[in-house]
C-alpha cells in the first residue's frame, strides 16, 4: 500500500480567517489525506520551511485578507530557490481572490485557485488527482534539511509498502552522505534523544515548544530535531496539526517531522524507529520525540533504546488516585511532569504522585541502580517564562552530564523484562 | 460564584420581582391605583405628531392596558423607552423626526454614534485603505457634507497584527483592507486636517491586539498636533477587545493574560485622563461572522462584557466612571432571533450592571453600534444582497440600535466601491428618513405577541450558556478552555452543512437560482506596489532617525512591564519615537506570544 498524500495547508501572514481551512482539513483527511496544518497568520518562510522539512506534495493555502498574489508568489519563488518546486502551490480565498488574480496567480506558478462555491468533493478529487500520483524521481537535495526529509519520507514511504527497511536504492542514495544512515545501529548515535509521552490534552506539545524556545536562546548556534506523531488509522488520513501550537520552533535550527502512527498502536508509528536512528546521528544536539497522547499501558520508547531520556507529562486530572498505579510509565519515566499545576486539583495530584514515585524506589535499588531518584516537577506550559519549565530545562539541559546523563538504557532493561514477564 | 452567576441569578431574581409587582397590582389596591394614576399620566403627556399626509400619530406608542398587572408587567418587565431595564430602548426619543431642530444629541448619547438626519451618509462609514494619506483623503471625501466628523478607521492586515510594513513576507498586505499604519507620523497623516479636540470630532479605530499601543500613538499624534492639552478632550472609540478575538477573530498577538493587563492599564489611563474616550467596544460582530448563533452572539458579547467589568472594578476603578465609556457592537442578521436579540441584551446588561455591580443609570446603558451580517451577504446574484441587508437593517432600528453600518452588496468579493456604498448608506436614509416605519413613533413595532415570545426564547437560552460559561469557571475559565471556541465553529459548522443540504434556503444559491454565479466585472481597489514600497522606505527613515531613543524607549517599556507597573504612560513614550513592530516585538520578548488555539 502507498502512503497517504500528504499535503500542508496554512493560512497567510497577518490573516485570522481560519474558518474555511478547518472545514476543509477535516474533508481532506475523512478522504485519506494527512494533513500538516499549520495554522493562521504564518510568513511565507515559516510555510516554505515547514514543507521542506515535512516533504509534502503540496501546499494549500486560504487567504482571505488579500495581498494574495504576492503572497503565494513568494511561496512559489521561495520554493524554487530551495531547490523544491516539486512541491506545488494550490489555494483560495473565496471572492476575494478574482478570475484575473487567479489567472496572474497562476502564471507565477501556482497550481490551481479555487473559487467561491467549489465543493469540498472537487477540492478533495483535486488533491487525488494531482498528488496522489507517486513521486517522479527526486532532483538531488539542495539543503541538509531537504536532504533529511527525503530520507525520511522514503522510511515511511517503505514502511507503508510493507518493507522494513528503505529500498537498496534509498540505501546507495544515503551511502552517498558522509552522515551514513543505518538503521538499527546506535554506535554512531551523537544527538541526545529526548522523550515525551503522556495522555492526551497533558500540554505536550507546549510544553516542548517552550523547552525549545529556551534551548534556542541558551544555544545561539544550537540544533534541534522532533519527531511529533499523531494518530491515524491504515490508509486512513490525519491531522497532524503539532506546528500550529509550536510556534517557538518554526525556526531554521529546529528540524521538525510530523508523522501519523498509521494503524499502529502505542503511541508511534511503526517507522518512527528507524526515522529517530537517522535524526540520532545527525549532529542534532537534542532530539526531541513526542507520543500521540498515549494510554496507561503505553511504554512507548522501550523498545528501541534509542531514547536517553524520557519524560511523562501528566495532566491532575487523571481520576482517582488508584488510576496512577495503573500507569507504566510512572515506573520508566526518568522525569514525570505535571503540567496544568495551576489547576486546583494540581497540588493533590503532585502528592499522589510523588507517593507514587516512592515506591518504585525500593524496587528500583534491589536492581542495582542506586536509588536514582525520578525527578517531578510541576509546570504551567501555557505561562510564559514559567519557573516550573524552567526548572525542567535546567534538569534536562544538565542531564547532559549529571544525574540523568544516560544511565541507564544498559542498567534499566534488566528491570523491565523482569517487569514484562511478571 | 463568579459574578457570571449572579448575573444569572440577577435576572431571575428580576423575573420573579416583575411577576410579584404584577401580583402585587392586583391585589394591593393602594398600589393598583398609584401605577393606574401614573399610567394614565405619561398616555395624556404624549406628544402628537402629524405624518405627511396628516394623519396623527402619537410619538410614544403604548400597549392598550388599563389593567394594573398589565401596567405593572409592562413597567418593571419592559420599561419605557430610556428607563430600566431598557428593553424597548436606551434612549427616549431614538430616530423620531425632531420636533424642531434637532435636539442636544449630547445629553443624550454621549459620544456614540447619532442619526444627524440631514446628514446624506449613515454618520460612521467604516473606511481604512492604502496609505495614510489615502485614508485621510477617504475621510475629508466622506464628512464634507457633515457639521460632524465621525471618522472609522480600518487598519490594514500588518497593523492588526501589530507587526511593521518591512516584516518577512507582508509587503503585498500593505495598505490592504485597511490603512497602513507603522509609526506616530503615520498617525498624524491620518487624520490631518480634522481637529481631534473638538466636540465634533470622534475618532473610530478598529483594533483589538495592539490596541494599546495604536491608543499610544494616537495621543501622542494628537499631543504633536494640538499640545498636550487636548488629551482630555479626545473623543472617540477603541475596540480593544481581547476576548472575541481569542473566541473568533484570531487577532490576538500576546497571551491572554498579558493582553489584558495591557488592556486594563490602557482603561486605567483613558478613564482617568480622557472621560470622553471609550476605551473599548465590546463586540459580538466577529463572533456572528465566525458562524455562531444569534444566541451564542448575545451570550458571548455579554459575559465578554461582564468579565472586563468584573476586571476593572478589581482594579479599584469606579464602575460608574468606566461603565458609561463602555459600548457594544452587534451583528444583525436574518435569523428570527434578530428581531429581539440586542433588546434582550440591553435588559441582561441593565439588570447585571445595577444589581451585580451597582452600577449607576448611566453606567447601566447596554450602548449598541449594529452592523448588518457580511456572513449572510454572498457572491451569487450579489444584488440580492441589497434586499438582505434592507431587512437586516429594519431588524436592527427594531431594535433601538444606537447607529448602525449597512453593508455595501459588493463586499462578498472586495472592498466595497463607491457605488454601492452609496446604495448601502441610502438603504439607511430610505428606512429612516424617507419610510414612517422609524420617524413618526417611539415604539412602531414593538411588544408584538411574536416579539415577546422571541424575547422569552432569548433570554432563557442565553441565561443556559451564562450557567455553562460558570461552570467551567468564568469567562476566562471558559476561553482557554476553547469553549467559545469550539461553539462557534461548531455552529458554524451546522450552517455550512444546512446550507449545502438545503434546510437553510439561500436566494440564488441553493433555491431559485439562475446560474448567474459568476462574481462581476468589478474595479477592486488595490494598493498599487509603489505606495507600498513608499511604506517601506517611511518606516526605514523613521527608524534610522529614531534609533538611539527607540532603544532607550523600549528598555523603559520593558523595565515598566517587568516590574508590573502600568505601562500606558511608558507605552505613550515609545510611541513617540518606536514603530508599532518594534514595540510588539519587545513586549513579546516580556511576555511571550500568543499560542494559537487549534
Amino acid at each position: 500500500m502507498a502512503s497517504p498524500i500528504r499535503i500542508l495547508t496554512a493560512v497567510p501572514i497577518c490573516d485570522g480567517h481560519d474558518s474555511a481551512i478547518n472545514t476543509i482539513n477535516l474533508e481532506f483527511i475523512r478522504h485519506g489525506i494527512e494533513v500538516i496544518y499549520l495554522g493562521y497568520h504564518r510568513s511565507v518562510t515559516d510555510i516554505v520551511r515547514a514543507a521542506i522539512q515535512e516533504d509534502v506534495r503540496a501546499i494549500g493555502i486560504s487567504s482571505y485578507n488579500g495581498g494574495h498574489i504576492e503572497f503565494f508568489a513568494e511561496v512559489v519563488n521561495l520554493l524554487r530557490k530551495k531547490g523544491a518546486d516539486d512541491i506545488k502551490v494550490f489555494g483560495g480565498g473565496g471572492g476575494t481572490i478574482t478570475h484575473d488574480d487567479a489567472a496572474i496567480m497562476k502564471r507565477k506558478g501556482v497550481e490551481e485557485v479555487f473559487f467561491a462555491g467549489t465543493s469540498l468533493e472537487e477540492m478533495v478529487k483535486f488533491v487525488h488527482e494531482h498528488y496522489g500520483k507517486p513521486r517522479a524521481k527526486r532532483t538531488r537535495p539542495k539543503s541538509a534539511d531537504q536532504e533529511l526529509a527525503h530520507k525520511l519520507t522514503e522510511i515511511e514511504d517503505s514502511y507503508a509498502a510493507g518493507r522494513k527497511r528503505p529500498t537498496p536504492n534509498a540505501q546507495r542514495r544515503t551511502s552517498k552522505s558522509k552522515k551514513r544512515h543505518q538503521t538499527s545501529n546506535f554506535k554512531h548515535q551523537t544527538s541526545r534523544v529526548i522523550g515525551f509521552t503522556g495522555p492526551g490534552g497533558a500540554g505536550k506539545t507546549t510544553l516542548i515548544d517552550e523547552l525549545v524556545l529556551r534551548f534556542l536562546n541558551r544555544n545561539p548556534k544550537g540544533k534541534i530535531a522532533i519527531l511529533s506523531h499523531d494518530p491515524s488509522v491504515v490508509g486512513e488520513g490525519a491531522l497532524l496539526g503539532d506546528r500550529a501550537t509550536m510556534i517557538n520552533s518554526q525556526d531554521d535550527r529546529v528540524f521538525m517531522r510530523s508523522m501519523a502512527t498509521r494503524g499502529q498502536a502505542g503511541g508511534l508509528s511503526p517507522a518512527t524507529h528507524d526515522c529517530l536512528a537517522l535524526l540520532a546521528q545527525l549532529n542534532f544536539d537534542n532530539v526531541i520525540i513526542e507520543t500521540v497522547g498515549t494510554g496507561q499501558e503505553a511504554m512507548p520508547f522501550q523498545k528501541n533504546g534509542i531514547v536517553d531520556l524520557t519524560v511523562l507529562v501528566m495532566n491532575p486530572d487523571y481520576g482517582s488516585r488508584l488510576q496512577l498505579q495503573k500507569i507504566v510509565m510512572l515506573d520508566l519515566a526518568d522525569i514525570v511532569v505535571v503540567n496544568k499545576s495551576d489547576l486546583q486539583r494540581a497540588r493533590t495530584a503532585h502528592t499522589e504522585i510523588e507517593q507514587r514515585l516512592e515506591q518504585n524506589r525500593p524496587v528500583r535499588r534491589s536492581f542495582g541502580e542506586g536509588g536514582r531518584k525520578q525527578q517531578l516537577i510541576d509546570t504551567v506550559a501555557k505561562r510564559h517564562r514559567d519557573p516550573g519549565v524552567d526548572r525542567l530545562f535546567e534538569l534536562i539541559s544538565s542531564g547532559r552530564d549529571g544525574a540523568l546523563r544516560r544511565p541507564a538504557a544498559a542498567a534499566r532493561r534488566p528491570y523491565q523484562q523482569k517487569r514484562r514477564k511478571k | 460564584m463568579s459574578k457570571l452567576g449572579q448575573v444569572v441569578e440577577a435576572v431571575e431574581n428580576y423575573d420573579k420581582f416583575v411577576l410579584d409587582q404584577v401580583k402585587r397590582a392586583r391585589t394591593d389596591e393602594k398600589f393598583g391605583r398609584e401605577l393606574l394614576g401614573r399610567w394614565n399620566d405619561i398616555k395624556a403627556k404624549i406628544p402628537v405628531t402629524r405624518t405627511p399626509t396628516g394623519l396623527p400619530l402619537p410619538r410614544l406608542a403604548l400597549p392598550e392596558i388599563d389593567e394594573p398587572g398589565e401596567i405593572a408587567r409592562y413597567f418593571f418587565g419592559e420599561g419605557l423607552p430610556g428607563e430600566f431595564p431598557y428593553l424597548s430602548a436606551a434612549y427616549r426619543e431614538m430616530y423620531l423626526e425632531p420636533v424642531r431642530e434637532i435636539e442636544s444629541f449630547e445629553k443624550n448619547a454621549g459620544t456614540i454614534d447619532k442619526k444627524i438626519p440631514q446628514a446624506e451618509e449613515p454618520t460612521r462609514l467604516f473606511s481604512g485603505l492604502m496609505l495614510a494619506e489615502d485614508t485621510n483623503e477617504r475621510f475629508h471625501y466622506l464628512t464634507r457634507h457633515q457639521r460632524t466628523h465621525r471618522l472609522s478607521t480600518a487598519f490594514d492586515g500588518p497593523t492588526l497584527y501589530g507587526i511593521d510594513s518591512d516584516a518577512d513576507g507582508v509587503f503585498g498586505k500593505i495598505g490592504e483592507g485597511g490603512v497602513a499604519i507603522d509609526t506616530v507620523e503615520d498617525m498624524m497623516q491620518l487624520y490631518d486636517g480634522f481637529d481631534l479636540g473638538s466636540p465634533n470630532f470622534s475618532a473610530s479605530m478598529t483594533i483589538s491586539g495592539p490596541a494599546p499601543i495604536i491608543m499610544a500613538m494616537y495621543i501622542a499624534a494628537a499631543k504633536r498636533r494640538f499640545g498636550p492639552k487636548v488629551v482630555p478632550k479626545l473623543r472617540g472609540t477603541i475596540q480593544a477587545d481581547i476576548f472575541k478575538e481569542v473566541q473568533a477573530q484570531n487577532e490576538t498577538i500576546f497571551p491572554i493574560e498579558p493582553s489584558l493587563r495591557f488592556l486594563t492599564d490602557m482603561v486605567e489611563f483613558t478613564t482617568h485622563e480622557m472621560p470622553r474616550w471609550y476605551p473599548i467596544s465590546i463586540s459580538g460582530y466577529h463572533i456572528g461572522e465566525a458562524g455562531s448563533t444569534p444566541v451564542q452572539q448575545a451570550a458571548y458579547t455579554l459575559s465578554n462584557g461582564f468579565a472586563y467589568v468584573e476586571m476593572f472594578a478589581g482594579l479599584g476603578i469606579p464602575v460608574d466612571q468606566f461603565g458609561p465609556r463602555l459600548s457594544f457592537f452587534l451583528d444583525c442578521g436574518l435569523d428570527a432571533e434578530y428581531i429581539a436579540l440586542a433588546r434582550v441584551s440591553r435588559r441582561i446588561w441593565a439588570i447585571g450592571m445595577r444589581d451585580v455591580f451597582g452600577a449607576g443609570p448611566k453606567a447601566q446603558l447596554y450602548k449598541l453600534h449594529t452592523q448588518t451580517s457580511g456572513r449572510s451577504l454572498i457572491a451569487a446574484e450579489f444584488k440580492n444582497n441589497l434586499t438582505r441587508t434592507a431587512a437586516e437593517l429594519v431588524l436592527a432600528y427594531v431594535n433601538a440600535t444606537n447607529s448602525c453600518h449597512s453593508n455595501s452588496a459588493d463586499e462578498p468579493f472586495t472592498t466595497p466601491s463607491e457605488e454601492w456604498i452609496r446604495l448601502a448608506a441610502h438603504g439607511q436614509a430610505i428606512l429612516l428618513e424617507e419610510s414612517g416605519i422609524f420617524k413618526h413613533t417611539m415604539n412602531m413595532l414593538s411588544g408584538s405577541p411574536g416579539m415577546k415570545a422571541v424575547e422569552r426564547a432569548v433570554e432563557a437560552a442565553i441565561l443556559d450558556e451564562f450557567r455553562e460559561i460558570e461552570r467551567l469557571g468564568g469567562v476566562l475559565a471558559a476561553v482557554e478552555e476553547r469553549y467559545q471556541r469550539s461553539q462557534i465553529q461548531n455552529a458554524s459548522h451546522r450552517y455550512e452543512q444546512q446550507i449545502y443540504d438545503g434546510t437553510r434556503p439561500i436566494i440564488g444559491l441553493n433555491r431559485y437560482r439562475d446560474g448567474a454565479d459568476e462574481i462581476p466585472d468589478v474595479k477592486l481597489a488595490r494598493t498599487p506596489r509603489s505606495k507600498q514600497q513608499l511604506q517601506v522606505d517611511r518606516l526605514a527613515k523613521f527608524k534610522k532617525k529614531n534609533a538611539e531613543k527607540a532603544k532607550r524607549a523600549l528598555d523603559k517599556l520593558a523595565g515598566a512591564v517587568e516590574r508590573g507597573e502600568n505601562c500606558f504612560p511608558t507605552l505613550l513614550e515609545a510611541a513617540e519615537v518606536c514603530s508599532l513592530g518594534q514595540i510588539t516585538g519587545r513586549l513579546q520578548e516580556v511576555v511571550g506570544r500568543f499560542r494559537p488555539m487549534v
